[in-house]
C-alpha cells in the first residue's frame, strides 16, 4: 500500500486554522500588554505618567457608570490614555460575578475596578491583585484609607438629611433622634440591599441605643437588628443612589439615611431636604486592579495617575464626591462645599467605621442582612 | 381561524425538505443546545458540586426559612398576576372579537405599543406614576381621596407585573376565541337557553383552552420575574429571581444560586406537565 501523501498545509488550509487559532486567543487569551514596560526612573509621582509610555497598551477601566463614572474618565482616564499612549477601553457597571467569572476562567479582560471599598478589601488575594507601592504614589492619600489590594476612588459619609418641612423646628440631628419614631414621627428612607450591608444602618442603630462610639466594634449584630425592627413600620428601603434622590425629591420620607452625594444632588435639585453631619459615617469606593490581569503594570500606571490632586480636584468638580488627595484644591460653590466630606471639622464629627471588621465578616453579613430584610 | 387555502404544490427540493421536518429544526435546535442547554447544565452542575459535591445546596435552600418565604412570595405574586390578567384580559380579547375591523386593529394596537416598549422603560414608568407624589396620588389628592401606597408595596408590583404581561394573555386568547363559532350561541338560545346561560355554558368553555395558554405563560413569566419587583417592590418582599441575584452576585455563592434556579426550574416545569395533563384531561373528556 502506497503511503498517504502528507499534504502541505496550503493557503486554503491554512486559513480556517489560523482564524480558529485567532479566534481562540481572542475568547481566551485577552491581549497583554507590551513586555518590557518603561514607566521611567526614580519614584512614581501621582497624577503623572511618562509620556508615551505605555504605546501599545490595550486596558480596560470599569467602574459604576452615570455621572460618576464620567467624571471619573473625564478627570482622570481619558487624560491618562492622552498622555500615555494607552488605548483604554471603559465598561460597566462593575459586577462582582464578572470579575469572579473572568478570574475563575483566567480570561481576564477586566483590568482597573471600581468596586465597594469593603468587598475591595473582603477581596485582597482572590480576586483583586495586591498593588505594587513602588509604582503609585499614595502620599497624598489620608491616613488609612490605602489596602494591599485597593486605593480609595472617592470618599462620601452616610449621612442623615431631614425634611425642613416636616421639621421646621426642633429637626432630628442624631442618630438616637432617627430612632425614636414618638419625638419624631415620620417615615425613614434607609438602605436596603440585600447583597450589600453598606456601613450606616447597624452603627446608627446601635449609637442611637446609647452605644459608645468607641465600643462600636465588633458590631452587636442582633442587637442592632433589635433596634431597627422598633422602628421597622416606619422604614422605607432604597437599593440605588437613583432611589434615594427619587425618595427624597418626591417628598415619599421625612428624613432618610443616605449617601452624601445623593443627598447634594437632591438639595441642588430643589428638595426641601439639609444634613445633619452629627455622627456620620464615612464610606468610599476604592480601585482594584483584576487578579490574572494582562496588564498589570499598566493598570499601576493608571491607578497612580488617577491619585494626583489635579485629578482628585477635577474630580470633585464633577461628581460631588469628596477627593482622596489632601492636596486637592476643588472649585466648588457654596452648596457643593457644605456636602464634602474633607470640609474643615466633618473628620471630628464621624462616626468609626471598621472596614476590617466588615469585610472580614462580609460573608456573615450579607446573610444576616438580607434575612433580616427579609423579616427572618 | 378561518381555513387555510389548500398548499401549493410544492416543489422537489421543499418536499424533501418537509419529508425531514427535523433537519429544518437543526439550527434552531444547534441553537438552543449551545445558548441553553449547556449553560444549563453548567448551573445544574455547579448547584450539585459548588463548592462541595453533594446536596448541601439545595439543603440550605429547604432549611432556610426565608428562602422557603421568598418561594412562597414568588408563587403567590405569579398568581395574583395571572388572576388579574385573566379578569382584565379576558373580556378585552373578548371586545376584540365583537369590535369592527377599525376597532379591532386599535384594540390590537394598545395591547402591543407596550409590548414593543423597553420593560425597564416601563419599569421607570410607573414608578413616576405610583410613587406617593406621583400623578396617581395627585389625582387621588385632587378628588380628596389617598395617598395610596403603591410603590414599595406588593400591590404595586402586581400591578405594573399585570401591565407588562397582559399581551401574553390577551393574544392567546383572542386567538382561540376568534375562533370560536358564534352560531353555536344563537344554536343554545334558540333552544332555550339565557343569554348568560348561553355564553356561559357555551362560550366560555371554548375559550378555556385561549385562557389556560395565557394563564400559564402569564404564570410562568411572572416566576422569573425580575427588573420589576426589583425596582418597584420593597427588598423585604424580594421575589425568588432578586434572592438568586443577591447569592449570586453579591455572596458569588454560585452553587446557591444555582440551586434555587433548579428549584425555581423543577416547580415550573412540575407546574406546566400539570397545566399540559389538565388540558388534555378536559380536551378528552369535551371530545364527543
Amino acid at each position: 500500500m502506497r503511503p498517504p501523501r502528507p499534504r502541505p498545509p496550503g493557503p486554503r488550509r491554512a486559513a480556517p486554522a489560523a482564524l480558529a487559532a485567532l479566534l481562540l486567543t481572542a475568547a481566551c487569551a485577552p491581549p497583554a500588554e507590551p513586555a518590557g514596560i518603561d514607566l521611567g526612573s526614580g519614584p512614581p509621582r501621582a497624577g503623572t505618567v511618562r509620556p508615551g509610555a505605555l504605546e501599545g497598551t490595550a486596558m480596560t477601566f470599569v467602574s459604576y457608570g452615570g455621572s460618576y463614572q464620567k467624571g471619573q474618565e473625564d478627570a482622570a482616564v481619558h487624560p491618562f490614555a492622552e498622555e500615555s499612549g494607552a488605548r483604554v477601553v471603559t465598561d460597566g457597571p462593575t459586577d462582582y460575578a464578572k470579575i469572579a467569572a473572568q478570574v475563575e476562567a483566567d480570561a481576564v479582560t477586566w483590568d482597573v475596578v471600581d468596586t465597594d471599598a469593603i468587598w475591595g478589601e473582603a477581596h485582597c488575594g482572590d480576586l483583586l491583585m495586591p498593588l505594587d507601592f513602588t509604582a503609585i504614589d499614595t502620599s497624598g492619600v489620608p491616613e488609612g484609607l490605602v489596602g494591599e489590594c485597593t486605593v480609595p476612588a472617592m470618599q462620601y459619609g452616610m449621612v442623615l438629611t431631614y425634611s425642613t418641612e416636616a421639621y421646621p423646628e426642633d429637626p432630628p440631628t442624631t442618630w438616637a433622634d432617627f430612632f425614636d419614631t414618638d419625638a419624631y414621627p415620620g417615615k425613614r428612607g434607609i438602605g436596603g440591599i440585600p447583597n450589600d450591608p453598606a456601613p450606616g444602618p447597624y452603627e446608627a442603630a446601635l449609637l442611637a441605643d446609647g452605644v459608645d462610639p468607641a465600643d462600636l466594634y465588633p458590631l452587636d449584630v442582633p442587637r442592632a437588628q433589635d433596634r431597627l425592627d422598633t422602628v421597622r413600620d416606619d422604614l422605607v428601603f432604597w437599593e440605588t443612589g437613583a432611589e434615594q434622590q427619587q425618595l427624597l425629591e418626591s417628598g415619599e420620607v421625612d428624613m432618610a439615611m443616605v449617601w452624601s452625594g445623593r443627598a447634594y444632588a437632591a438639595v441642588d435639585n430643589g428638595a426641601p431636604y439639609t444634613v445633619s453631619w452629627d455622627q456620620w459615617l464615612p464610606v468610599m469606593d476604592s480601585l482594584g486592579v483584576v487578579k490574572g490581569t494582562r496588564n498589570p503594570r499598566s493598570a499601576m500606571a493608571m491607578i497612580n495617575y488617577y491619585l494626583g490632586a489635579d485629578q482628585q480636584a477635577r474630580l470633585t468638580e464633577l461628581t460631588s464626591y469628596s477627593p482622596v488627595h489632601t492636596g486637592a484644591r476643588p472649585d466648588l460653590d457654596a452648596t457643593a462645599e457644605r456636602f464634602m466630606t474633607t470640609a474643615p471639622g466633618r473628620a471630628e464629627q464621624a462616626a468609626p467605621v471598621d472596614r476590617e471588621w466588615w469585610s472580614a465578616n462580609q460573608q456573615d453579613l450579607v446573610q444576616g442582612w438580607s434575612s433580616w430584610l427579609a423579616g427572618r | 381561524m378561518t381555513t387555510a387555502p389548500p398548499a401549493a404544490p410544492a416543489s422537489g427540493a421543499a418536499r424533501t425538505a418537509a419529508r425531514r421536518p427535523a433537519l429544518l429544526l437543526l439550527p434552531a435546535l444547534a441553537a438552543l443546545l449551545v445558548f441553553f442547554g449547556v449553560p444549563l447544565a453548567g448551573i445544574v452542575w455547579r448547584a450539585l458540586t459548588d463548592p462541595q459535591p453533594g446536596l448541601a445546596n439545595f439543603t440550605w435552600f429547604f432549611t432556610h426559612p426565608a428562602n422557603l418565604d421568598a418561594l412562597g412570595r414568588t408563587f403567590t405574586t405569579a398568581a395574583w398576576t395571572t388572576l388579574a390578567a385573566l379578569a382584565l384580559g379576558y373580556p378585552y380579547a373578548y371586545a376584540m372579537t365583537q369590535a369592527g375591523a377599525r376597532g379591532r386593529a386599535l384594540l390590537t394596537l394598545l395591547v402591543l405599543v407596550p409590548f414593543w416598549t423597553s420593560l425597564m422603560v416601563r419599569t421607570f414608568a410607573w414608578m413616576i406614576l405610583m410613587q406617593d407624589s406621583g400623578l396617581i396620588n395627585q389625582a387621588l389628592g385632587a378628588v380628596g381621596l389617598g395617598p395610596l401606597h403603591l410603590i414599595r408595596t406588593p400591590t404595586g408590583v402586581v400591578v405594573a407585573m399585570v401591565q407588562m404581561l397582559l399581551p401574553f394573555m390577551v393574544l392567546p386568547l383572542y386567538a382561540v376565541m376568534a375562533g370560536v363559532d358564534r352560531r353555536l350561541l344563537s344554536a343554545a338560545r334558540s333552544l332555550g337557553a339565557r343569554p348568560a346561560a348561553a355564553f356561559l355554558q357555551v362560550y366560555v368553555p371554548l375559550s378555556l383552552p385561549g385562557a389556560a395558554a395565557g394563564a400559564l405563560t402569564v404564570f410562568i413569566n411572572a416566576l422569573g420575574f425580575y427588573v420589576t419587583p426589583a425596582l418597584l417592590g420593597s427588598p423585604e418582599d424580594s421575589l425568588l429571581s432578586q434572592e438568586i441575584f443577591t447569592q449570586v452576585n453579591g455572596l458569588l455563592e454560585w452553587g446557591r444560586g444555582g440551586a434555587m434556579g433548579v428549584v425555581l426550574l423543577a416547580m415550573t416545569l412540575g407546574l406546566l406537565s400539570l397545566g399540559a395533563l389538565a388540558l388534555h384531561l378536559s380536551g378528552n373528556r369535551r371530545r364527543p
